[in-house]
């Protein structure tokens, strides 16, 4: 061989290396900014948690003949505490126990309309709606982050290495069903 | 997110487009039209850096004669000179005559022609994105009287929160947000770079919207911060902001204000501090100058010129004779720098600008999938749009234009505007009468009828239309939330007619009150002129919903069936010939400019130079 084909094989071999790093590294961001999109989920449910005992503390006075109610999201928001180190499976079922819980004690709030007029409730109410959107969006941004992911595994020619480099599909967010039955807040 | 409102069923367009295909399309439209500027860039360049290169070079030579004097230069410094000299005219003699050459000796020409121009320019630029980019968004948040929002407040939270679920949306960090209290509703992200972005948003458009409409609106402002927007938007300022300083450097000498102009940059440069709120002013002030100096402004060389108004005497015609040369110069620079910036520079910029709006708006909807929201959102607030005081020069960076006439007009805006005029004058009509049945809700042209005949009536002197009109005037003020003395007052007008001293007086202070009310009138004028171009840096409205409806808004597009196409075709074939020739005319102009003036800076140089020489000898 001459020394002119060894050149060009050795220039071929360094560009398509190159392109094997760069596929790599662009899967690695994909990754990252999956896992960084599913930590945002974690993020957003723990300001549920923790808004909750100040909704509840606000609106007790008000609503001391709605106990039962009052203390089924109590309940409700101490099983998701202390199961979110727990599976996904566990978790998401409690947090839509969660959401159900929530939306009945807004339904009964609804009632009450001396409650709508204080002011730190209603503080109280859209921060928490906006919570739930919050909620809503970080599982959109997750699942767009997936379908990238998944998108630039799958296709030709990434999937030859995807496998090989040890990535694999990530999986959607989906809501079960009472999770998608959304916490209606009347403002 | 309640969205209750019931939504008429609207056969949609058949050419739906998803907003991943939006942005697509409109990334890669960004690309071509981004290598357009480039290339509309480096085109106006050329004749500026013919103009400029020549006044290095004289500068030079008058620097070299006068170090002579002293400390006589080497001759071989002297050959060189000649050298370049000789190659310069060559690409001159190329240029003016056609006449074929050496191909090699006249790439060196072009070079010792264009590139010292060419590199003060670039330079020039590069000096001006250091200056502006250390200054920041103080100056500019400082002039718009913005403020942090108030946490305890309602609405005020509820915008902060639907920041945060844009960013989240985004996948970005949440950009800070200020308040402006106008009653104009808009909003724009104001910023050098995503580090320190920030949204400004009007008091007036958080009262307007609904909370799907805000969220559709400021994820437009999230999305064009996430898709670098500042920094195309800082770039494409910069630009202009160049020219300006070129055309401040290139006035300095006719003119005090271009040197105060200079003066204040060059102090800033040097001494302004990071952080400091004057500084910032500081800065803002200067980006105001200097984009408001390009164009065709010739106060200043028009004060040297004008003999007329100048005692005659000595020093003044030898400064005259000294400058002439430059005057050309001047000019050419001038001219050329107006007329490719007012057809290429300026519309493919504004193209490019528009791209991004609309990539903004396709990215809105990925993030809020609800492209109801915007749609909605950006009708409110082009019908409710005003000028923000202190945002002129900022005014591209805000999501529906601030000022200037954007001709659609909005049949839903004027039904509700119209409905109430009806119920302003049923409403004055019930105070009147003091009867509570409810009155007839008429249509308004027969409203608009009444309206008038009852307004001449009462300025006949009818005492019972008046007392109709003043009731009116009442109810129109309710209803417009303004106390009564801000509506215009007839009987004070019928009194004035009649010659009341004291009408007329009160007339006087309504108005004066008025104009106290609009500062912002000369200020949205400022910024229509600012535009030097005719392509404006805003999308139309119409065109905007049509995206949206194509990616599933449920939006009335008035259907004009195509004929404002059939208008524009015609328009073109018959104006389009007396364009081309005028284009061509004043290229032909530009052309024979640089060449005056490079043709007299020669001789001018020569003869200063010869000047030199002989009194060195003797």
């Amino acid at each position: 061989m001459s020394t002119t084909t060894l050149i060009v094989i050795g220039l071929i071999a360094a560009a398509l290396l190159i392109w094997i790093i760069a596929v790599f590294n662009s899967l690695v961001a994909l990754r990252v900014r999956v896992q960084n999109a599913w930590a945002d989920i974690d993020v957003q449910l723990k300001r549920r948690h923790d808004l909750i005992p100040n909704l509840v503390g606000a609106v007790q006075g008000y609503m001391a003949h709605e106990r039962s109610t009052l203390e089924a999201v109590t309940e409700a928001r101490t099983k998701a505490v202390t199961l979110s180190s727990g599976t996904v499976a566990d978790r998401a079922q409690a947090e839509s126990a969660l959401s159900g819980a929530l939306s009945n004690l807004f339904a009964v709030a609804e009632q009450y309309p001396q409650l709508r007029a204080v002011e730190s409730v209603k503080l109280l109410q859209e921060q928490l709606t906006s919570t739930e959107n919050r909620i809503a969006f970080a599982r959109q941004f997750y699942n767009d982050e997936v379908m990238k992911f998944n998108t630039a595994q799958a296709t030709f020619p990434r999937n030859l290495f995807a496998g090989m480099f040890g990535f694999s599909p990530a999986t959607m967010f989906t809501a079960e069903e009472p999770e998608r039955a959304n916490v209606q807040i009347k403002m | 997110m309640a969205t209750d409102a019931v939504r008429p069923v609207i056969i949609g367009p058949r050419d739906r487009e998803s907003f991943f295909e939006a942005q697509r399309r409109n990334r890669h439209a960004t690309w071509r039209l981004s290598v357009v500027s480039v290339l509309a860039t480096v085109v106006m360049g050329i004749p500026l850096a013919l103009t400029i290169t020549p006044l290095l070079y004289a500068a030079a030579l008058i620097i070299a004669d006068i170090v002579s004097i002293w400390a006589p230069l080497p001759p071989s410094f002297w050959q060189h000179a000649n050298e370049l000299a000789r190659y310069g005219m060559v690409a001159i003699a190329w240029l003016g005559q056609g006449k074929a050459t050496h191909p090699q000796a006249l790439v060196i020409g072009a070079a010792v022609l264009l590139l010292p121009g060419a590199i003060l320019s670039v330079g020039l630029w590069l000096g001006v994105n250091a200056l502006f980019r250390r200054a920041g968004v103080g100056g500019a948040l400082l002039a718009l009287k913005a403020r942090e929002p108030n946490q305890a407040e309602l609405k005020e939270l509820q915008l902060a929160d639907v920041v945060q679920e844009m960013s989240i949306a985004a996948g970005l960090p949440a950009p800070k947000i200020m308040l402006i209290d106008a009653p104009a509703a808009n909003a724009a992200a104001i910023g050098t770079s995503p580090n320190d972005a920030r949204i400004v948003i009007s008091r007036g458009m958080l009262e307007q919207l609904n909370r799907d409409e805000l969220e559709g609106a400021l994820a437009h402002l999230v999305a064009s911060i996430g898709n670098g927007d500042l920094r195309i938007a800082f770039r494409v300022t910069s630009v202009f902001e160049t020219c300006g300083l070129l055309v401040a450097i290139i006035n300095a000498p006719f003119g005090r204000r271009s040197r105060g102009t200079l003066w204040r940059i060059v102090r800033y440069g040097l001494f302004g501090k990071k952080d400091s709120e004057s500084s910032a002013q500081e800065a803002a002030a200067m980006a105001a100058l200097l984009t408001r100096s390009v164009g065709l402004d010739t106060d200043d060389i028009d004060d040297v010129f004008d003999t007329a108004s100048h005692k005659k005497s000595i020093f003044r015609s030898v400064r005259t004779f000294l400058l002439f040369p430059i005057f050309f110069t001047n000019m050419a620079i001038k001219l050329s720098l107006w007329f490719f910036s007012f057809s290429m520079l300026g519309p493919s910029m504004a193209l490019l600008w528009r791209k991004r709006k609309y990539l903004a708006d396709a990215c809105a909807v990925q993030l809020t999938r609800n492209p109801d929201g915007l749609a909605e959102a950006l009708r409110k607030l082009n019908s409710d749009r005003g000028p923000i005081p202190g945002g002129t020069w900022a005014a591209h960076l805000f999501l529906v234009n601030p000022a200037g006439s954007d001709r659609m007009n909005d049949p839903k805006a004027n039904a509700a505007q119209q409905q109430m005029w009806v119920q302003m004058w049923a409403a004055s009509e019930a105070s009147k009468t003091n009867n509570s049945s409810p009155p007839a809700l008429a249509d308004l042209p027969s409203v608009m009828k009444q309206i008038t005949a009852t307004g001449s009536a009462a300025m006949a002197g009818d005492a019972n239309a008046m007392a109709r009109m003043m009731a009116f005037r009442q109810a129109a003020a309710t209803a417009l939330g303004k106390s009564v003395d801000e509506m215009p007052n007839l009987a004070d007008i019928a009194a004035a007619q009649h010659g009341d001293k004291a009408a007329l007086q009160h007339l006087a202070e309504f108005s004066n009150k008025m104009k106290a009310n609009q500062p912002a009138a000369s200020d949205s004028q400022e910024s229509a002129d600012n535009s030097s171009n005719f392509a404006g840096f805003f999308p139309s409205l119409k065109r905007r919903l049509k995206r949206l409806d194509r990616m599933g808004a449920h939006v009335e597009l008035e259907s004009d069936g195509g004929k404002s196409w059939i208008v524009i075709a015609v328009l073109a074939v018959l104006l389009g010939p007396f364009a081309l020739a005028a284009l061509a005319l004043l290229l032909l102009l530009i052309a024979i400019m640089v060449m005056a003036s490079l043709a007299f800076l020669m001789v001018w140089m020569a003869f200063i130079h010869e000047l030199f020489v002989v009194f060195l000898h003797h």
